[in-house]
């Protein structure tokens, strides 16, 4: 009702809108805000008569609200805000918009420092004068406007094949066509549709083929035509691609017409001052200025859109209609690559449905016809959208749960899985001060600034568009696949092993296809930025772990990718600069594990002739980085290390090059720090040692204990697996234990390992794993006691809750809520959302983990940042400059500490019994089982409240030590 | 099990070659075994574990089926000769569908146990998947791929119903370990003969390319309201209405009114032209084998 009203408001019809207001009550509904913010805005409009308008206030008033509530509460686009302001002054001349709210002030014990005024500094300097900031910021936005970028991929420098001129001229001709037919099918659909006149399912899609210019649909659908692999694609997938472009492009236009996006640039303009160098210092956070901006803005439409996102429903049914579309009328001619057949148009696209055991999934596929013509012309033109891109200036901040990161680009904070909104409508419930600390977190890695290793990157790509190197992860051309040896023509006569030889080359080229295009949209992405400044603006995923947004170049991903990223900043290395390079080298590596940091760096000092000849000669030379553990980021750190050495003075080489720090199996040491266990803490480094502590080696020694006493007892198992017990054998599944790996999937890790052991008898495979598990299981209780009753404690609990039909939510230390998004299956049409137990009770402990590895890193941000540092993290690995390695090293061990000395499982207690067992339960007893009486309602309410009240007993390990340990993060 | 199916084919005088997976019953049968004078052959074995599709040496209880008839005594015979042998046996409910797709691989292949022939089949199945074999067509959920196949593979005959009532279950709540039918009945245990038919491979079928047709039949009752013009259509066939009107398949006909037989009309017609060599078509045919028989 709302949304009608506000479009008759706009064009003034009053008389429409009274309407709307008794049709409200003839159904029994009272209007809201925002329909009296309709009615004043059209009186606004037509400048009615003061008697009507104040006949509509004290309506208002009538209905409890206020007319203050009106400018603090409605978002209003246009000017629709000076409308509704007019109406009132026309009744009340001296009235006054309300002050804007007091910005709060987040109370969280951890942060209090933190947003303590007394402390406060001022934000740090981007190394951009005001003018360059604005004109980053219309290079963002005018690529954001197009909603696309097409940019040269890397191989566009290899030389262009006769065959390929052709094919690709053919290429042109045919998507002409193409276009033609598409646009005439959609037409056609759209004029069949807008005459029925019927309420039927499909109807409803017919405003969604209106919002755009039919243009724009088509260039869509030709763009997705461009992207599709020859092993096809599933329908879902793509009927979702296809929808959420639409969309986007929708949002766009909407954000163009109410004028929020000039209100944006508005903002965005005085916003960089903050940054700028040549700018007064502001002692504000990002966050806050930008709020304050806002305020003083004051008219104006808001920045929030008003109910504009789509239910994913709707986006899966637009989508299939314009897939429907492309495969009615997208066709090629059937001999275009062979004369020799008659001429036929066929449809270059067709369904296919795989069979997985019990279901079937459907796949659109391209004729192989149009897949060769593809591969024959080799384009050298890639598009992305906007979104793919990491951002040419400075991310918008993030202020609310709707607003920030690109400039028009809509981003959620918390990414999600389809369809689910749970935790978007837990966001908007939250109080917002709650929300600040993480927006401020999540505001602080995205306006960490990037550039390229230009001198990496081009050894890559020279490596990429030559013959590729699978052993240094740079995908080789399709052209190197695998052909099977003899294969004769007629197919039928083929035998078993012909048939196997064919099918492996045939997986083996497909997953060549993928791994190369991945690596073709990183460099050239890359490529297209090596002269640019860029950032990456990031968002969290439900359990507040942050990623990039842009896809597929960002610092999350490969050791290819990483390699080729360097901030932007640069400081001087300092007195120990050079040295943490060189440990950093060595990390790298994956040698010298066990040993001490300074025997690491007298390492790199002994092999320094080897580094330098890597550095000066990475293909030519005797080649010592390509047999690390992480080959591209080693080279780049020999570079960085010849460059700092030769310099005159070390200590004052500007250096741009991120160090990274490790937790050392850090779900572990969130685990062992809860729990307080010694043993355990000792094993993942939370107690200071001279050497790292490796928990793995721990836990296959404690095993090998068990297995011997097994042996000499006459444990048959026991005694074959005699000297095949080692750390490489327990790792994965002692890495994944903290991720609830259970024992079925911890046996196929054992079996797999025990498999790439070529000695062992395979006969015993089953059972030796099999026995692996229970030993590795126990060995793990035996060191992490507390942990495991912790784990225990969380999955029983978990386990009660979802049974009573409820889903886990938990509330972070930083005040970030949480809701697990398992459900039993996906709503189709009518939503009924009923919790997945099993996924639910399975998944509370490592995202319960998560949740406090991700609270540890943002805590460490934030007090980077108060120390002047740049920061960005992977997960649990952190990276700053060599010169303030140490100083992030004590700020992420003071964090830990902190964050572990709240009382987090009583916390956790008080809030699930509190939002648990307070409210009535609604009990979902498995089906079959008649409902359940009061009396047994009573007896479960009970056990669930014993369950949650019963929280673990911990352990003596003293937490302080923590701020000693070397290698807690090294 | 304890051998009370085994016993009741002893008594008949049939000769019989027992397979039990599970070692605790071995024992007894074998005794069995001992105290008979070569009616009964007793094998540590898993039928349903025959010829596993793993690649790497076969571990008891999973077996060849070269072996197990090497054992058996039983040579090859001409598909056309009769039947070389029956099986009586129990689907596991767990995996049934699983099973039922495997043999029929196997079957349209020749190979596995029908290697050594038209074997015939004596087998309990719920009473669900009984209909689906059974199933006509048009009716709705039951008629599937699975029923064209079996149909066009094997006479199909019921031999008896047994209520599940009547079986007794180690569950700890007492109940019954069937999986829930919502659309089928399926309150008994049918056994039924599965008897390969003995003119298969005349006309175009053949196990060479009998692939082929199974992922023709699925493809097609992949969408069973789907109609077949459309499939046709889009597999880029040359004159689809012209061959529907040969085949006097009508225009407008969807996937699930035809009859198994129409099926095997239409895959030995569209042999005929190129849908199946010249387009897409076999590659697909290929990796649907992928994870099923090789």
């Amino acid at each position: 009702y709302n949304i009608v009203m506000r479009n008759w408001a706009r064009k003034g019809q009053l008389q429409r809108i009274n309407r709307l207001f008794s049709m409200l009550e003839s159904v029994g509904l009272w209007p809201s805000l925002d329909s009296y913010a309709a009615a004043l805005e059209c009186m606004g409009r037509n400048q009615s008569s003061a008697k009507a308008i104040r006949r509509c206030v004290q309506q208002l008033k009538n209905d409890g609200f206020h007319v203050d509530e009106l400018f603090q509460k409605c978002l209003f686009e246009e000017d629709e805000k000076e409308k509704v302001l007019r109406a009132i002054r026309i009744v009340q001349p001296n009235y006054q918009l309300p002050p804007p709210p007091n910005p709060q002030t987040c109370k969280s014990s951890l942060l209090w420092d933190f947003y303590s005024k007394k402390k406060m500094v001022s934000y740090p300097k981007l190394d951009f004068s005001v003018q360059e900031l604005q004109e980053c910021f219309q290079q963002q936005l005018e690529m954001e406007l197009d909603n696309t970028i097409t940019i040269e991929s890397v191989e566009s420098t290899k030389p262009l094949t006769p065959q390929a001129i052709k094919a690709r001229e053919l290429l042109a001709t045919l998507r002409s066509q193409w276009h033609d037919s598409i646009l005439q099918a959609l037409q056609k659909s759209k004029q069949s549709m807008s005459k029925l006149k019927m309420v039927s399912g499909y109807n409803i899609l017919y405003p969604y083929l209106c919002l755009l210019p039919d243009e724009e649909y088509v260039g869509i659908m030709l763009q997705i035509l461009n992207t599709l692999s020859p092993q096809g694609e599933s329908l879902a997938v793509l009927a979702r691609e296809l929808g959420s472009k639409v969309y986007n492009r929708y949002i766009t236009q909407r954000k163009l017409r109410s004028r929020q996006l000039e209100k944006v640039q508005e903002v965005y303009e005085d916003y960089i001052h903050l940054l700028a160098k040549d700018s007064q210092p502001n002692k504000y956070l990002p966050r806050e200025y930008w709020e304050k901006l806002v305020a003083e803005a004051g008219f104006g439409p808001s920045l929030n859109l008003k109910d504009c996102s789509w239910p994913y429903m709707l986006l899966m049914r637009l989508g299939m209609h314009m897939l429907e579309l492309m495969v009615q009328s997208v066709k090629v001619p059937r001999n275009i690559l062979n004369p020799r057949l008659e001429p036929r148009l066929i449809p270059i696209l067709y369904h296919i449905y795989s069979f997985r055991s019990s279901w079937q999934v459907g796949l659109i596929k391209p004729h192989p016809i149009f897949s060769q013509i593809m591969s024959d012309a080799a384009e050298t033109l890639l598009t992305f959208n906007s979104s793919a891109i990491p951002m040419l200036c400075p991310p918008v901040p993030w202020t609310s749960p709707h607003f920030g990161a690109f400039v028009l680009n809509d981003t959620k904070l918390m990414r999600f899985v389809d369809g689910a909104i749970q935790h978007q409508l837990l966001l908007e419930q939250c109080p917002p001060v709650n929300l600040h600390p993480v927006l401020d977190a999540l505001n602080q890695l995205g306006n960490c600034a990037w550039k390229i290793n230009q001198p990496v990157l081009d050894i890559i790509i020279s490596i990429f568009n030559d013959k590729g190197n699978e052993k240094l992860d740079i995908p080789p051309p399709i052209s190197e696949a695998p052909r099977p040896s003899a294969a004769p023509s007629n197919s039928s006569t083929w035998n078993k092993s012909q048939k196997h030889e064919l099918l492996l080359c045939k997986k083996k080229t497909a997953e060549m296809h993928s791994l190369r295009m991945d690596a073709l949209y990183k460099l050239s992405i890359a490529n297209y930025l090596r002269d640019k400044v860029f950032w990456f603006p990031h968002n969290m995923d439900f359990r507040g772990r942050t990623y990039p947004c842009p896809p597929y170049f960002n610092h999350l991903g490969n050791d290819v990718t990483r390699a080729i990223l360097l901030f932007a900043e640069g400081r001087p290395l300092g007195p120990k600069g050079l040295d943490w390079l060189k440990i950093h080298l060595i990390n790298l590596t994956g040698l010298k594990k066990k040993n001490a940091l300074e025997e690491r760096l007298e390492y790199a000092n002994e092999i320094m002739e080897e580094i330098l000849d890597s550095a000066d000669h990475p293909l030519t030379g005797r080649k010592w980085w390509m047999n690390t553990d992480e080959p591209w980021q080693a080279l780049a750190c020999c570079m960085e290390i010849a460059k700092a050495s030769r310099s005159p003075d070390p200590a004052a080489y500007i250096s741009h090059f991120p160090v990274h720090q490790d937790g050392s199996c850090n779900g572990l040491q969130h685990y062992a720090a809860l729990g307080r266990d010694l043993i355990g803490a000792i094993s993942v480094n939370l107690m200071p040692c001279n050497v790292p502590q490796d928990v793995y080696s721990a836990v296959a020694q404690q095993v090998e204990e068990f297995r011997k006493k097994d042996a000499e007892q006459g444990v048959k198992i026991a005694q074959v697996l005699q000297g095949f017990i080692s750390r490489k054998v327990v790792k994965q599944t002692v890495m994944t234990v903290v991720y609830g790996v259970t024992r079925y999937g911890g046996r196929l890790q054992m079996e797999k390992r025990l498999k790439e052991i070529d000695e062992f008898p395979e006969e015993y495979l089953w059972e030796a794993s099999h026995y692996l598990v229970k030993q590795v299981f126990n060995g793990i209780k035996e060191m992490f006691s507390a942990t495991r009753d912790i784990q225990n404690w969380l999955t029983e609990s978990a386990k009660l809750i979802a049974q009573s039909g409820r889903t886990v939510e938990w509330v972070t230390p930083l005040g970030l809520p949480i809701v697990q998004p398992y459900y039993r299956s996906r709503p189709t049409v009518v939503s009924s959302w009923k919790p997945d137990t099993v996924k639910q009770k399975n998944a509370f402990p490592p995202n319960f983990i998560h949740s406090l590895d991700s609270t540890h890193m943002m805590l460490t941000a934030l007090h980077c940042f108060r120390q002047g540092l740049t920061f960005v993290s992977v997960h649990d690995c952190y990276w700053t400059h060599a010169l303030t390695v140490d100083i992030m090293n004590q700020i992420c061990r003071q964090q830990f500490v902190a964050l572990h000395s709240e009382k987090i499982l009583q916390d956790l207690s008080k809030f699930m019994l509190e939002k648990y067992c307070r409210a009535p339960m609604l009990i979902c007893f498995p089906s079959g089982s008649s409902s359940p009486g009061r009396e047994t309602r009573a007896l479960w309410q009970k056990k669930l409240m014993e369950q949650l009240s019963n929280v673990p007993k911990t352990g003596e390990f003293n937490l302080k030590k923590v701020m000693d340990s070397t290698y807690f993060f090294s | 099990g304890p051998g009370i199916l085994t016993r009741t084919l002893l008594n008949a005088g049939v000769r019989v070659v027992a397979l039990e997976s599970n070692s605790a019953f071995l024992p007894n049968l074998q005794s069995l075994e001992n105290s008979l004078d070569g009616q009964l052959k007793v094998i540590y074995g898993d039928f349903f574990r025959l010829d596993p599709l793993v690649s790497g040496t076969v571990k008891p209880p999973a077996m060849c089926s070269d072996k197990l008839f090497e054992t058996m005594g039983v040579a090859a015979v001409p598909w056309r000769a009769d039947v070389p042998v029956k099986i009586f046996g129990i689907l596991p409910q767990r995996k049934e569908r699983n099973t039922l797709w495997r043999l029929l691989f196997a079957l349209y292949e020749c190979s596995s146990i029908y290697r050594y022939g038209r074997v015939e089949l004596n087998i309990f199945i719920s009473e669900k998947e009984y209909k689906v074999l059974t199933a006509k067509p048009g009716e709705t959920r039951a008629y599937q791929a699975l029923t064209v196949l079996w149909q066009i593979g094997c006479e199909i005959q019921l031999l008896h119903m047994e209520p599940w009532s009547s079986f007794v279950t180690n569950l700890k709540n007492g109940g019954l370990a069937v999986p829930k039918s919502t659309w089928l009945p399926n309150d008994h245990l049918c056994l039924v003969r599965l008897t390969p038919q003995q003119n298969l491979f005349i006309g175009g079928l053949k196990p060479t390319n009998s692939a082929t047709f199974i992922f023709m039949v699925k493809q097609c009752l992949a969408k069973p309201r789907s109609r077949l013009t459309d499939r046709l259509n889009s597999w880029s066939l040359d004159n689809t209405g012209k061959l529907l009107r040969e085949l006097e398949i009508p225009k407008n006909a969807e996937s699930r009114h035809l009859y198994p037989e129409d099926y095997r009309r239409l895959f030995e017609a569209l042999q005929n032209s190129n849908v199946f060599s010249e387009t897409w078509f076999h590659d697909e045919v290929l990796e649907s084998i992928r994870n099923i028989n090789l």
